[in-house]
């Protein structure tokens, strides 16, 4: 970086994401490039979701955020720090269940806390808050075997915001779950981003999971990952609304989705074969 | 209705039908015993019939000497398979979270894991005598070795997302390695002792039959020499109860320390 002075414009970014490129060495001694140049500001109380088809990067993209992958290139900045390793601040949900076998929902929830030591009184309010809000009060004191998929999902949504990060990120979170329980977490999340507002990157290669939940949408391409198009979900002109249903009926909302898919099938790898 | 039939793929059947033909297959097997011997098919003297086994078996005990050889063989077993843990515990853990750990210690405890035990007898008789200590060491090396590896490979299995999911909530490397870590892994480092302990049974017996005053497997010896084959059958009876007593005890550890378990993982 030598000669080159650090000048990075002083927006009122919540993360930073800026010309960060990512190549893995193989074990044929080949290099691969899983992402290249890519750049992006997430604001405050923002949810914006890395989308596109599977291998474009967006993975590591958000592991990159979370501190869990090493940028080759580039830089990443949260809250006007660099960010160099995991921490609490960046809270991860995972596609699979990540729920401790070993606690109860209570202490999975309060897990996080104890960690950053929480005193006691303190964990237990804010743990008993989060589980009603993630509708888990009948389930406090069950284990995790005996939950349901949708409901493993919650006690890690819950577990992770107890723990008050300043950003949440959000890998396929619902990707697991079968099309209803989806369905009802996808709204469960909405009423979240109206209550809490909290700032929100999440992965998803959904195409309606994205239009409804995000404010922005970032579409990646394949191979390498960059990124193609910033979208702003405009239509819902800047609204948070708990209800697929209305949201699909929105106008705008067609031809969104419209082009998104148009996009998705251009970076299909079987594009070929259905021309 | 369809007709139920005796034998059908798959279908589960009554549990007192379950312990009914597990006793039956034991009572079939010593009337046979007994059938065979009362017949004159094979040579009463070394073959003696169970309810003679039984008979021994009960005087032995009831002499006392016997408790006590017994007492020493478990004690035995116990020293030598807490000392193998205390290690092994510990290093499997490591060695199965930290690759570097695993790059140092592997091409040692690989290479152990190939040296038969037994073949150590002469060199633990020179260093140690025939006491305790010799037979102790035996048993020792016999465990260590295999029960570091599948350690090793339980604590590996622990899927990353529990461990990133630690981290991204503020989880320090010790942190990490008490809270996630150990309690994912502990079902499985349970059930990897259960089974070598069973596997110390074994080495228990050559331990004792080589150059040993004491603990069962001497009492067998020793009776083998004045051709009390009743007494040798009684000891194997001893050392396969045993056997099952202690697995089924670590079988009721396991279940009580791990309630949180689906019924289907236990």
């Amino acid at each position: 970086m030598r000669g080159a002075v650090a000048s990075r414009p002083q927006t009122g970014a919540k993360l930073s994401v800026s010309h960060v490129s990512k190549s893995f060495d193989t074990s044929s001694g080949d290099v691969i490039d899983a992402v290249v140049d890519v750049s992006f500001d997430v604001a405050e109380n923002e949810l914006c979701a890395l989308l596109g088809p599977s291998g474009c990067g967006k993975s590591t993209v958000l592991r990159m955020v979370a501190g869990l992958e090493e940028p080759t290139d580039g830089s990443l900045m949260l809250d006007g720090q660099e960010i160099v390793g995991p921490g609490g601040d960046r809270g991860m949900i995972f596609q699979t269940y990540t729920s401790f076998d070993w606690l109860t929902v209570q202490q999975n929830v309060e897990y996080g806390m104890r960690l950053n030591g929480v005193p006691k009184g303190e964990r237990k309010a804010r743990a008993d808050h989060y589980i009603e809000l993630v509708q888990l009060e009948k389930f406090r004191n069950a284990f995790p075997s005996q939950l349901s998929g949708g409901m493993k999902q919650r006690v890690a949504i819950a577990r992770t915001l107890a723990n008050n990060p300043a950003i949440l990120l959000m890998d396929e979170p619902f990707g697991a779950l079968d099309a209803e329980t989806r369905w009802t977490m996808q709204e469960l999340l909405m009423i979240i981003m109206e209550s809490l507002r909290p700032t929100v990157l999440m992965v998803t290669h959904d195409i309606e999971e994205a239009i409804f939940l995000a404010d922005r949408i970032l579409f990646m391409t394949r191979h390498p990952g960059r990124i193609r198009e910033d979208l702003e979900t405009r239509f819902k002109s800047g609204q948070r609304i708990p209800d697929k249903e209305a949201v699909t009926g929105l106008e705008g909302y067609a031809d969104l989705e419209r082009h998104i898919m148009h996009m998705m099938r251009e970076e299909s790898p079987n594009r070929e074969r259905r021309a | 209705m369809r007709r139920q039939r005796w034998l059908e793929f798959k279908r589960p059947i009554p549990r007192r039908a379950t312990v009914a033909l597990g006793v039956a297959v034991w009572v079939i097997f010593f009337a046979l015993w007994e059938f065979a011997v009362a017949q004159a098919w094979v040579n009463a003297k070394f073959m003696p019939p169970p309810h003679v086994v039984v008979g021994t078996l009960y005087e032995m005990l009831a002499g006392g000497a016997f408790v006590v050889d017994i007492g020493i063989s478990i004690y035995r077993i116990f020293l030598s398979f807490a000392l193998a843990c205390l290690i092994a515990v510990p290093l499997g853990i490591l060695m199965g979270s930290f690759r570097r750990v695993e790059a140092f210690f592997n091409p040692l405890v690989s290479a152990w894991r190939y040296l038969p035990a037994p073949s150590f007898i002469p060199l633990l008789l020179m260093w140690f005598g025939t006491g305790d200590t010799q037979k102790i060491a035996l048993l020792f090396i016999g465990v260590l070795w295999f029960l570091i590896t599948i350690i090793m490979d339980h604590v590996k299995a622990v899927r990353a997302e529990l461990i990133e999911t630690s981290m991204t909530l503020g989880g320090s490397r010790w942190q990490i390695l008490r809270t996630v870590v150990v309690p994912a892994a502990m079902p499985n480092i349970v059930v990897a002792m259960r089974q070598m302990l069973a596997v110390s049974w074994t080495y228990l017996v050559i331990a004792e039959i080589v150059a040993a005053t004491t603990g069962i497997g001497a009492v067998m010896m020793r009776a083998k020499r004045f051709l009390h084959v009743d007494q040798i059958m009684a000891s194997i009876i001893v050392i396969g109860l045993l056997g099952l007593l202690f697995d089924y005890l670590f079988r009721l550890t396991h279940r009580r320390m791990f309630r949180y378990l689906d019924e289907r993982e236990r």
